[in-house]
């Protein structure tokens, strides 16, 4: 239906600088006209944007992990069934950020700055809006889902000025609905009907002054002197022509949301329409505060997010089965926001084809807080710059500032380095990647006088009534069944070791064939690091 | 230059709105004032030499000395900071003659001054006012969609979020809007809300709303557009005279009725909403005081509908409902006993929690409870009991000085630890699975054990947004005795924390902190008070309780508990060991100035102007009589409600052309002033 919307985008809106004001009525008007579109877009085919969604509280990885595939033949993880049938526009990146743990501010702070020391430098969105966004009403737009997280503030921002201060972000659809096609500014019609308004309320302040006291007169003096002012804003922007050729007031207001589910349906509505007519070009949007206490009740869960995702420490099936329920749900959202892209046409292909959407998380194991496997998805093809369709593991853990370098430089944007990293992604064009490949290593195990020290793979299990459990997998003999309490889980970082081959050393017994280890008293990693780290990175 | 004259802040001072004929000036100046000021002044200050813009060789006549009371004011108060002359002048009065000039001040421009309403002055609604009246008028809130999610703030009002926090007024309250004026940006942002409003009104989320507005049933399947002439025509009649919070006239309304005139479906849709937006937008909406038409150059009593007004927005912070309106259309408010029936009514109402909420809030600084906790659920479990205890005093008839000491106390799971046995009067609390932490509604308790609590300034919240004695007592010489005092000169370093190689306690380095004479104009009033709550630690928690924990962490101020000395002496001369004693005296020597400052708080926020020295007889008789009856906070709701600048106003003359008025904004000496 939008299809019969043929913008010209040359004399659509013309330019200001910041995020969104306070409520920009007739405040946008101080830049000057400028022609649309930086050297990245051409008009026929529609300019680039980039987009993120964030998931908040990490994940349950066995439900997240792709385990084993290669670039172009692999298989989706349960918890991507939501979305898999956009396979052929998503880039899947596994192995991203190497931390062992890390707090939920800085692991929030690193999903689009690259480290959480990063503090006196834009996000990366930022400076892609700065790159691409000058031509449109509004810079950029951030987003979210609800209120200020007082205790650690950095849990409830991802947007981050030249500055390093966090920019507030927007929950409601209807109010961003109104900045971006109720002002004054981008609506004739808005303008008419405030200047009769302002002729109205003029009229009956001299009705009353003619009567008044020296006080009332005062009163009625500044009234009046506001009602003129206003007027000559409104006549400025007649005369300084924003006409657009799509008619904003045939636009729908959305309607005011009942719950979660329908606040972020309608916002990822109105993402789609301010991309579409190029009010922005740049959207980052929160699903929820990392660490977000909300309860998801219209899913009929009473629990809060958070103590749901530390799943290990409040472990029972029912727990788990809820975080899970959370967790399709935010994926939902990702395939909500992807088929909204792909249904809007523009050239020769979509709004999705022209863009790059950055889903993911700031950790990955959502109990131990471990930021590496964080969840990670490009999806969009960036005009061609982004290779989709494919799987990348790549065959050492990845700072996320080498992708926010990668994607500065997708975007046009001239510079050598972003906040830790100098060295760009590879592989995201589809150049040559280094690729994960499996190293040969032998596995066994010992046991003597209670002391087991077995060398394999770790894996949690994939039972999901075994949350707390992990293996070692032995060539030849049946699994090492690690059972511990939440301070050697911890302690010992097992999450960080999954899908690795490790030696681990502990106190157990044996039931039968099975050996299981109930207290850890060393770990060592093979390959990597046998202890990533214990600081709060 | 280097006279070190005016040290302190000048914008501290008074710009008063007493008039050269509030006050009655005798004989005295010539033969007692003069002669002072010739001998020690004059050198500076007149003739060839005018420093700082004052020049005494220019008063002569009673009328000179009438009409510069506000530099008499200022004579007064650098001679009581013994600001001038200079240190270094050559000469200097004598206390007893620096005495005399104060005694003749205060003689002339305070006590001789007769009490009179203010002057008329329309204001504009404050935000949280805007909030409520729009609410109320039309019988539903404008919300924010945004998740409410535990231990996170959020603003759920659309109109607080997005209106410009509007700053406290002189009388450091915000509804005193006065020096606060409206701005394109707020004109903006109530046509935007006044849009959303009626979106929702003719939305049919809300059927009844509207139909209370057109006065008549509306059929089930009802659409906006279906709206008949008639029915609009009734809904601008019924809306306009709620809204504008009076009658209105039919030529008022003649403008209005007219623009819908042939019109329907539609076409008669829109010009109804565009009407009634544009009362929404009008200055009879959006100020308060505006439409009262009094008769010009006279003090009189305000009409009914004014009275209605001022009442609601002081016990409510928000317009007349239904029944109070009624009240003034039926002249009901003039009798006294229907007055206090009024007030009654209202206090009881839940809308009277905005006395605790807005009014004592602004009043304490409760907002600082922020500094106190990080944590968003905390915070408001510390904040809840001040406003709880505050809310229980105002609406359950207790006495005034039960704001210091009192054996009630609010408190929940949260805050508990601090009533260590008197917890047991709670209702136990349990934790629902998967709730991490979760604000909960309060308990009433009655202090049996935890003595150290009873009263306002030993709540936890309070104690901990005030950390060490200098913050302590200085809130309480403000906010509690409603003394003045001057900033701090900005060249004085704070007190340092403990430093390793230091025999002296913290109260010690103090003590020799005040042996400078300028440092110890202020600090003999605060330490005292400050020093005698050392026993509470920053958290808010009592030292002395058995339950104490000390924090892990040492802060600064924290000294051994057996070094601390809570003892004192205030400059009026009583001595105390500990705070229980500070507050015994707080109870007796001090409950005047307690109850004083009360009333004085309670009339400028009703008022929603600062108080004048034309108040001061209001606020000596309500006082006294508090005091002497033992009087109650519903008792000094009715006693200001009654008093004369409440019920009457003087309303001045019509001026020849609009901007010919200046702001009344007296800038003494705007060279010498500092900053």
């Amino acid at each position: 239906m939008k299809q019969r919307w043929k913008i010209d985008r040359r004399t659509f809106l013309r330019g200001t600088a910041g995020a969104l004001l306070p409520l920009p009525f007739l405040n946008l008007m101080e830049g000057k006209t400028r022609n649309a579109f930086g050297g990245l877009s051409s008009p026929d085919n529609g300019p680039l944007r980039f987009v993120t969604l964030f998931k908040p509280n990490g994940v349950h990885p066995p439900s997240w992990n792709i385990n084993g595939g290669t670039e172009f033949d692999f298989r989706m993880s349960p918890l991507m069934a939501p979305f898999s049938k956009h396979k052929d526009d998503l880039l899947i990146l596994d192995n991203m950020g190497d931390f062992g743990f890390s707090s939920h501010a800085n692991s929030t702070r690193r999903f689009l700055s690259g480290h959480h020391q990063n503090k006196d430098s834009a996000s990366v969105d930022q400076v892609i809006a700065n790159k691409i966004g000058e031509d449109t009403a509004h810079r950029s737009l951030e987003l979210t889902t609800e209120g200020l997280f007082t205790g650690q503030f950095g849990c409830s921002y991802i947007s981050y000025d030249k500055d390093g201060g966090a920019i507030p972000r927007e929950s409601d659809p209807q109010l961003v609905f109104d900045r971006l096609f109720r002002n004054p500014m981008s609506d004739p019609n808005q303008r008419r009907s405030m200047t009769s308004l302002l002729d109205r309320v003029s009229d009956d302040a001299k009705a009353l002054n003619r009567n008044a006291g020296r006080e009332d007169r005062q009163t009625l003096d500044q009234y009046l002197t506001v009602v003129r002012e206003t007027e000559r804003r409104i006549e400025n922007m007649e005369q300084s022509g924003s006409n657009p050729r799509i008619d904003f007031s045939t636009l729908q207001r959305p309607e005011a949301s009942a719950n979660l589910n329908e606040q972020v349906e309608s916002m990822i509505d109105l993402m789609a329409l301010a991309l579409w007519t190029d009010s922005t070009r740049c959207i980052t949007y929160m699903l929820g505060n990392s660490n977000s206490r909300m309860i998801f009740d219209f899913l009929g869960i009473t629990e809060q997010h958070h103590y749901l995702s530390h799943f290990f420490r409040n472990f029972s099936r029912t727990n788990l089965d809820s975080l899970l329920k959370i967790s399709l749900w935010h994926m939902e959202k990702f395939d909500y926001l992807l088929t909204k892209l792909k249904s809007y046409k523009e050239g020769s292909g979509t709004l999705l084809d022209n863009s790059v959407v950055l889903f993911g998380s700031g950790m990955g194991h959502s109990d131990n807080h471990t930021a590496q496997r964080i969840p990670i998805i490009l999806a969009g093809q960036a005009k061609g710059r982004v290779k989709t369709g494919r799987y990348i593991r790549y065959s050492e853990n990845q700072e996320l500032s080498s992708l926010h370098l990668s994607l500065l430089k997708t975007f046009g944007v001239d510079t050598d380095s972003y906040s830790a990293s100098d060295s760009p992604l590879p592989g995201l064009d589809g150049g040559y990647f280094p690729e994960f490949r499996e190293r040969p290593f032998e596995s066994w195990v010992t046991q003597e006088a209670g002391t087991i020290t077995a060398q394999g793979r770790l894996r949690m299990s994939d039972n999901l009534d075994e949350a707390k459990v992990f293996y070692i997998d032995i060539t030849g003999q049946e699994s090492v069944r690690i059972e511990v309490v939440f301070r050697d889980f911890h302690d010992f970082n097992l999450p960080y070791h999954v899908g690795t081959p490790i030696t681990l050393t502990g106190n157990g017994s044996s039931n039968g064939s099975q050996l299981l280890i109930t207290k850890v008293t060393e770990l060592k990693s093979l390959f990597g690091k046998s202890k990533p780290g214990t600081q709060n990175g | 230059m280097p006279a070190p004259c005016f040290r302190f802040l000048l914008p501290l001072l008074a710009v008063t709105f007493l008039q050269a004929k509030d006050v009655k000036i005798d004989g005295t100046f010539g033969s007692e004032i003069q002669p002072l000021l010739e001998q020690y002044c004059i050198k500076c200050h007149g003739g060839e030499k005018v420093k700082g813009d004052v020049d005494f060789t220019t008063i002569a006549t009673k009328q000179d000395v009438a009409a510069n009371f506000e530099l008499w004011e200022l004579v007064a108060d650098v001679l009581a900071f013994e600001e001038m002359p200079p240190e270094e002048a050559k000469k200097r009065p004598s206390n007893a003659e620096s005495q005399q000039i104060q005694n003749w001040y205060q003689k002339q421009f305070i006590e001789s001054v007769q009490a009179r309403p203010g002057n008329l002055q329309p204001r504009r609604l404050s935000a949280p006012e805007y909030r409520n009246t729009l609410r109320s008028l039309f019988g539903f809130d404008l919300e924010v969609s945004i998740i409410k999610a535990e231990q996170t703030v959020v603003e759920r009002s659309l109109a607080l979020k997005l209106l410009p926090t509007d700053p406290p007024g002189a009388s450091g309250y915000v509804n005193d809007t006065h020096s606060a004026p409206l701005t394109t940006v707020t004109w903006e942002l109530y046509a935007y809300l006044a849009d959303r409003a009626l979106q929702k009104l003719f939305s049919f989320q809300q059927p009844d709303a509207l139909e209370i507005f057109v006065g008549e049933p509306l059929p089930p399947a009802f659409r906006a557009a279906d709206l008949t002439p008639d029915q609009a025509r009734s809904l601008i009649r019924n809306f306009a005279p709620r809204a504008l919070r009076r009658p209105v006239t039919e030529t008022t309304l003649a403008p209005a009725l007219n623009a819908l005139k042939d019109l329907n479906g539609q076409t008669l849709l829109d010009a109804t909403k565009n009407e009634l937006k544009a009362l929404l937008v009008s200055p009879g909406f959006i100020y308060r005081g505006l439409l009262f038409e009094g008769e010009p150059d006279k003090q009189q009593a305000v009409d009914s509908y004014e009275l209605a007004e001022r009442l609601s927005y002081f016990l409510w912070e928000d317009m007349p409902d239904e029944t109070l309106s009624k009240s003034a259309a039926s002249g009901d408010l003039e009798d006294p006993q229907k007055l206090v029936a009024e007030i009654d009514r209202m206090l009881a109402s839940p809308k009277s929690r905005t006395l605790s909420e807005s009014f004592a809030h602004q009043w304490f600084g409760l907002a600082d409870i922020d500094d106190a906790a990080s944590d968003a659920t905390n915070r408001e479990a510390l904040r809840s009991q001040a406003v709880d205890f505050l809310n229980y005093l105002f609406t359950e008839d207790r006495p005034v000085i039960e704001l210091i000491d009192s054996k009630t106390a609010f408190t929940n799971y949260i805050t508990a630890s601090f009533y260590p046995k008197d917890r047991a009067q709670l209702i136990k609390y349990n934790k629902p699975k998967g709730i991490e932490r979760q604000l909960v509604p309060n308990q009433r308790i009655t202090i049996e054990h935890a003595t150290e609590r009873g009263g306002l300034l030993t709540i936890p919240g309070i104690l901990a947004m005030n950390r060490g004695p200098v913050l302590r007592g200085t809130w309480m010489l403000r906010k509690i005795l409603g003394e003045r005092l001057r900033d701090p000169p900005a060249n004085v370093p704070a007190i340092e924390a403990k430093t390793p190689d230091a025999d002296l306690t913290f109260r010690e380095r103090f003590d020799q902190h005040r042996s400078d004479s300028t440092c110890a104009r202020c600090h003999d009033r605060i330490d005292p008070l400050g020093f005698a709550m050392q026993h509470y630690d920053n958290s808010g928690a009592y030292k002395l309780s058995p339950s104490y924990k000390a924090p892990i962490k040492k802060k600064e101020h924290d000294d051994d508990l057996e070094s601390l000395d809570t003892s004192g002496q205030l400059p009026s001369g009583e001595t105390f060991k500990n705070f229980e004693e500070l507050k015994s005296i707080l109870l007796s020597a001090k409950r005047g100035d307690i109850i004083r400052n009360a009333v004085e708080q309670v009339l400028a926020y009703a008022l929603c102007r600062k108080l004048e020295p034309h108040d001061r007889p209001t606020v000596d008789q309500i006082a006294q009589t508090i005091d002497e009856t033992n009087g109650t906070w519903r008792d000094l709701f009715i006693e200001v409600s009654e008093s004369l600048p409440f019920q009457e106003t003087y309303v001045s003359a019509p001026s020849s052309s609009l901007s010919s008025t200046q702001p009344k904004v007296a800038l003494l000496f705007p060279k010498q002033s500092h900053r």
